[in-house]
């Protein structure tokens, strides 16, 4: 395959919009935007080059210099995917936040960064207000959706492209440039940033053609949003490193739209999550009988491990295999991957992608052998593999055993060469696919008046993979009601994010700790399911 | 407070912006931050606020704003 790095030029923005103009692809649709309300726009990549440099030269007017951080805070829009590239043809960082991120969040991450910029969108304007005095490093929030600037640092986007210059090269771009930032939570502390290079878009274009198998011809159809790892490295990078058009949809789940928009936009490759296809599986098979699927070559998911139940489901109701992908936030692009050519094992994680190199190791580092439980862990070398976690390199260096990076998912391999999932070493939250630490839940909770202890778990769930349940202890002048449940369900989705809020809340007397003050969830995890708690020698009396 | 004002409140509660303006066409697609697990705290709001309770099925029904004020105004009349 001929490689799309041209006279050493590594940059993810000029790669995905300048050079794919260069190839004579300026005219062809990058991609097809189709809004909530359903209004239809075609975008070529033309255009995406042209307005990528006016926001590049936007934000060069404001005196962003390479190695500085901006991030959008914004769901599904066109401006999402002209400010992303813009900001990395300049060698700015481009971090991406959930638009349902609360004050919180957004406080630890765009605080953790020392953010110079935001680009938001005037309903979320409010949530960074009430954050934005503890956000000294902030200089500037620009607002896509107001025709006037607010103030000197509340800028309006349409007016600031409106006299931006289209012309700018993007500055030769070595690969090791540090180029895309997203926050992951761990089970302790405060989530982490991971700092990728533009040297990742050699692993996103391999393994969108060795993976997803894309054509020039093809509809490619990635339903994360941006604030995702997936929404950046395979809603962005990797189909338009290869001039691949791309349906973006600004819409929520909703089966019978998105069978329209598969059958009638005519997706040929479409990527999605668990979650959603439980989702789907739970519509009458009728409904779907009713579409003519002809165009649709491949289906694929990633975020959590996919039951063999949709699997079954998949061949059935919809007539395709459904493959599953494996990657996290650190590896930057699919690992581990089910692929058309692969026979599928129902359940398990595929084989390692070409350049990946995987390995199950004992806790003291030594191999395992087939079908032996253990840390799942990488080679490290791989061009997408994460640079550090920002401002944080004793983390990162934790992260590795020698040249191993330890994922923090336990599995095994099969005498075949097949990896299966069995689950994290840690507390982290698996929900729909999103990383949720039980810290952050635990902070919120404790920041509700009433609640004196808590302590926060995942539990199996048959559509989430993962459900979020909160033991909570309150003070004693207060008692359980449903108003208070509402209470903390408002409270922890507007402090944190609606994916964090709890699923179940329990009343407990006491949350059990070891004699160090730590949190035993493993022993609230045992009491919930029902299982033996193991040793309880360290827990507090 | 009729029953609009009254949801409208909840949803401001709820989505954490004052300048929610429900209206009967109004759908999860016009309400930033409005996914399937704030819906959950929604219903629960709704729910206690009104002294009603909805069924699955019912909750499956609800496409707009509108339905979900007309089903409350069934449920308090009887």
């Amino acid at each position: 395959m001929k490689s799309v790095i041209e006279n050493d030029q590594y940059n993810i923005g000029h790669i995905c919009s300048r050079q794919q103009v260069e190839r004579g692809l300026g005219g062809e649709t990058a991609f097809r935007w189709i809004s909530a309300k359903h209004e239809r726009a075609e975008y070529s990549f033309a255009d995406l080059d042209r307005e990528s440099s006016k926001f590049a030269n936007v934000l060069k007017g404001l005196g962003f210099a390479p190695g500085e951080i901006l991030f959008t805070f914004l769901p599904k829009t066109p401006e999402q995917f002209f400010v992303f590239l813009g900001t990395l043809k300049l060698q700015v960082i481009c971090g991406t936040l959930f638009s349902n991120f609360g004050d919180d969040a957004l406080l630890d991450r765009l605080g953790d960064a020392r953010a110079k910029g935001v680009v938001t969108r005037k309903s979320l304007l409010k949530k960074l207000l009430r954050v934005r005095d503890r956000l000294p490093a902030l200089r500037y929030v620009i607002v896509i959706d107001i025709d006037e600037h607010q103030s000197a640092d509340i800028l309006s986007y349409a007016k600031l492209m409106g006299q931006a210059s289209s012309d700018f090269v993007a500055l030769l771009t070595p690969p090791d440039t540090p180029s895309v930032l997203h926050y992951t939570s761990g089970s302790t502390g405060k989530p982490k940033g991971v700092l990728h290079a533009h040297r990742a878009v050699l692993h996103l274009t391999q393994t969108s053609r060795e993976v997803f198998n894309l054509l020039d011809s093809d509809l490619f159809w990635c339903t994360a949003d941006q604030g995702w790892v997936t929404g950046t490295s395979y809603g962005i990078i990797g189909p338009w490193s290869l001039g691949v058009t791309q349906l973006h949809y600004g819409g929520a789940y909703d089966a019978r739209v998105w069978f329209d928009l598969i059958q009638n936009e005519g997706v040929t490759v479409w990527y999605s999550a668990p979650t959603a296809l439980r989702m789907l599986m739970r519509e009458p098979a009728e409904l779907f009988r009713g579409y003519d699927l002809k165009a649709l070559r491949h289906i694929f998911s990633v975020g959590e491990p996919l039951n063999p139940e949709v699997i079954t489901w998949g061949r059935s109701v919809l007539r395709h295999d459904i493959y599953d992908t494996w990657f996290q936030t650190e590896t930057g692009g699919i690992m581990i991957a089910n692929r058309p050519g692969l026979a599928i094992r129902p359940g398990s994680m595929g084989t390692p992608v070409a350049g990946a190199e995987p390995a199950i190791l004992a806790d003291d580092g030594t191999p395992l052998g087939p079908d032996q439980q253990g840390s799942l862990c990488l080679k490290r070398g791989w061009p997408a593999m994460f640079s550090t976690f920002l401002n944080n390199p004793s983390a990162y260096a934790s992260k590795f055993r020698g040249d191993w990076y330890a994922t923090g998912d336990t599995a095994i391999r099969d005498a075949d060469g097949y990896y299966w999932f069995k689950g994290r070493s840690d507390d982290v939250i698996n929900t729909s696919g999103h990383l949720i630490s039980p810290f952050e839940v635990e902070s919120a909770l404790l920041e509700v008046e009433e609640v004196a202890e808590s302590g926060v778990i995942g539990a199996p769930d048959e559509l989430l993979y993962e459900k979020i349940v909160a033991f909570v202890c309150l003070h004693k002048q207060f008692t359980w009601s449903r108003e208070l449940e509402v209470k903390i369900r408002v409270h922890v989705g507007n402090r944190a994010s609606s994916l964090a809020t709890p699923q179940e809340i329990i009343v407990v007397s006491s949350i059990p700790k070891n004699k160090s003050g730590k949190i035993m969830r493993r022993v609230l995890k045992a009491r919930y399911l029902g299982q033996d708690a193991g040793d309880l020698s360290t827990m507090e009396e | 407070m009729d029953v609009k004002e009254q949801l409208n409140l909840i949803f401001r509660e709820v989505f954490d912006d004052d300048a929610i303006a429900i209206t009967p066409q109004m759908t999860a697609n016009d309400v930033e931050g409005w996914d399937s697990l704030s819906h959950i705290t929604l219903i629960v709001a709704i729910e206690i606020k009104f002294k009603i309770e909805f069924n699955r099925k019912e909750l499956r029904g609800f496409k707009n704003v509108g339905d979900l004020l007309n089903a409350i105004s069934a449920k308090i009349k009887t």
